[in-house]
């Protein structure tokens, strides 16, 4: 493993390089905003930035995928796989948060019985490159309640860290990492100084990071209390809209649906959320989750007790989109709190 | 604490006591700064949490309407000798009192079934002006006192005027007192403000291919999260036509065309029914910019049938009701 030094201007350089020999998704800023996005032609990442406002699973896990097209024919249904033909492609600068969800995601997506091949393949053509958090993005951020870490750098194969202003750690942490360096240009070799000034600066964003939840102390709690009095003080003021789930990185629910046109048809897979009325809904009319109370439920019981049942991890990253972003300003955190008090 | 909210906090108060409502719909201080959020109050003992300030946002008119047809639909299994009503009082600004005239107007629940507690309100502050203030950067503290707004970023702590910081709609609105109401905690003089379409006209004004090269630009922001929808208080459809599969007006996919057509529709259901509230624009994560078409509609509405959306109980939208003298040159000679 190499651990290299680059100036900030530099950086951007790579960036650029990168991008004109592969597909690069990266931070673009858009007003105040920032979000991840393929890059043009000689359109620059935005580096400098706290979190994007969408997480960037869409890469791995898009909103729409076509799975299959079909043709009625006079001998029948002709099936016709749509699965693309991925290009290689660099995740550039994801914050540990989100890192980690893929993570999560893989535990999904990518078992030993059922794997997906539409997202696995996305997941092997793609070299991803972290970004550590020298300070906490958001005073909302709560990563290290839930297993994560302001410069975890599990799952990545760069991870570029901030030593101060103007220059940045490069460490190459895997051979998809490494077939990226000589993109990186000539670089000094990092040293014993540099990479014990990340260690100070890694146990220093961790420290500044204040919001925290007892997010594994629920557990037991969610257990025992499928049917609890408090399932009913959470779920009045929701929009049942799907800003929470689809800004999440580690929301993953999806649907499949056909579109037919005439004869040709295509089977749709389409990002999902239990906040909708019609998420879970059978074809019958019935819904086993009749209204926002049992959805919000699904919602925390599926990130915090039923995923870890499963895989034995907490799905949630601590990102703190869905608290920044829910119109009607319901506070997971507080929510997990306040089930930790019952 | 102010006076008016004081005042909805004793009204709140007493209606509960005297059991004269089920509930009170109001808002609450919320976790982050400078947010409140909506809270369901049913024991007077509660009313402490109410707030009121420029940080209410959203229009609690469609929790209203949610609550009672929840009840209705639960009355209906229940035989008529043993019927109960239910009461909802709710802390009603202009736009919310507007939204529950055009509720009543389209019957969906009783005037006897709600108590309008009246607030007065000079307007809301803007989240996405608030991040273009602060250029994206967090707001880990702010406060409001009277018209200086103050925010702490990262970068140190700024001041604000507050009409730098309002949102459009509500420095373009004159109703600063509801236009119904059954309690009034205060009253203020209506806003001087300027022509509310200029925003309108100007973009109007615009070559046809730029109005679509912006239109195209904000609808391909849209992720379909359909919180615009439901937290319209005038979109209140049990089904609504984006989730029909049987015709698919609305693919599945988030393709541009479908994004267009979901909110083409949806504004088009609009037509003589938005108070302008700017709840859609305000809980948009993507900052999506719909008021700049809604607006076109209220200009419509207000230059071909001189209505205005819910502001007069007995003046029902142009588009459910007739009149003789109603324009029809767009069926006989169309443009």
């Amino acid at each position: 493993m190499e651990a290299k030094l680059i100036k900030k201007d530099a950086l951007a350089e790579v960036v650029k390089r990168i991008a004109g020999q592969k597909l690069v998704y990266a931070p673009v800023k858009d007003g105040s905003r920032v979000n991840f996005k393929y890059l043009d032609q000689g359109e620059s990442a935005f580096l400098d930035y706290g979190n994007s406002t969408n997480a960037p699973k869409n890469i791995f896990f898009p909103q729409t995928e076509t799975m299959m097209r079909y043709t009625r024919t006079d001998k029948g249904n002709k099936l016709v796989s749509a699965q693309e033909n991925i290009d290689e492609m660099v995740l550039f600068g994801v914050r540990p948060c989100d890192l980690r969800s893929f993570k999560l995601l893989d535990m999904v997506f990518d078992q030993e019985k059922y794997s997906d091949p539409y997202y696995v393949k996305r997941r092997q053509q793609t070299t991803i490159v972290a970004m550590a958090c020298r300070q906490p993005p958001s005073s909302i951020c709560f990563c290290t309640s839930v297993g994560g870490h302001p410069y975890l750098s599990d799952g990545a194969d760069i991870l570029i860290s901030e030593l101060d202003d103007n220059e940045f750690l490069v460490e190459f942490l895997s051979s998809k990492g490494e077939s990226l360096a000589k993109l990186f240009g000539s670089l000094d070799d990092a040293t014993d100084t540099s990479m014990a000034r990340k260690n100070e600066l890694s146990e220093a964003s961790a420290a500044a990071i204040k919001s925290t939840i007892p997010a594994t102390e629920i557990k037991p709690w969610l257990d025992e209390n499928f049917d609890h009095p408090y399932w009913d003080t959470i779920h009045q003021s929701c929009l049942a809209c799907g800003t929470c789930s689809y800004l999440c990185p580690t929301c993953h629910c999806f649907d499949i649906k056909d579109e037919v046109t005439g004869d040709d048809g295509l089977r749709l897979r389409t990002w999902d959320s239990c906040m909708y009325s019609i998420y879970s809904k059978e074809t019958s009319g019935h819904n086993p989750r009749p209204g926002q109370k049992q959805r919000w439920r699904q919602r925390l019981m599926h990130k915090f007790k039923y995923f870890v049942d499963n895989f034995n991890a907490i799905s949630c990253v601590g990102c703190g989109r869905c608290v920044a972003n829910c119109p009607v300003n319901t506070d997971i955190r507080k929510v997990v709190s306040d089930i930790a008090k019952l | 604490m102010n006076d008016i909210e004081k005042n909805i906090r004793e009204e709140a108060k007493r209606l509960l006591d005297e059991n004269l409502v089920d509930l009170v719909i109001g808002y609450q201080e919320g976790t982050l700064p400078l947010q409140t959020a909506p809270v369901f109050i049913s024991s007077g003992d509660e009313v402490d949490k109410l707030v009121f300030n420029s940080c209410c946002k959203q229009n609690l008119a469609i929790y209203v309407h949610a609550a009672l047809k929840q009840h209705h639909q639960a009355q209906e299994r229940v035989k008529p000798e043993d019927k109960k009503q239910k009461v909802v009082g709710v802390i009603a600004r202009g736009c919310t009192s507007r939204s529950l005239v055009i509720h009543l107007q389209e019957q969906q629940y009783l005037r006897e079934e709600i108590v309008v507690i009246g607030v007065p309100c000079s307007g809301y502050i803007d989240k996405n002006k608030l991040a273009e203030k602060t250029d994206g950067a967090e707001i880990v503290a702010g406060s409001v006192d009277g018209d200086t707004v103050t925010v702490e970023t990262a970068k140190g702590t700024t001041k604000l005027k507050l009409d730098e910081v309002l949102a459009g709609n509500c420095l373009t609105c004159a109703y600063n007192n509801p236009v119904i109401s059954d309690f009034s905690a205060g009253e203020i003089p209506a806003r001087d403000c300027a022509d509310e379409f200029a925003e309108v006209d100007e973009f109007a004004a615009l070559s046809e291919s730029e109005r679509w090269d912006y239109f195209s630009r904000e609808m391909n922001k849209c992720m379909r999260c359909f919180a615009c929808r439901n937290i319209c208080p005038s979109c209140y459809c049990a089904s609504c036509f984006a989730e029909q599969s049987q015709p698919e007006w609305v693919g599945a996919g988030i393709n541009p065309s479908d994004n267009q057509v979901f909110q083409v529709m949806r504004m088009f259901h609009m037509a003589g029914r938005c108070v302008d509230c700017g709840s859609c624009v305000e809980v948009c994560a993507e900052g999506i910019d719909l008021r700049k078409f809604l607006k076109k509609l209220d200009q419509d509405d207000q230059n071909l049938y001189g209505h205005k959306a819910g502001v007069k109980l007995d003046e029902p939208s142009p588009l459910a009701s007739f009149r003789e003298n109603d324009r029809e040159t767009f069926i006989f000679e169309p443009e």
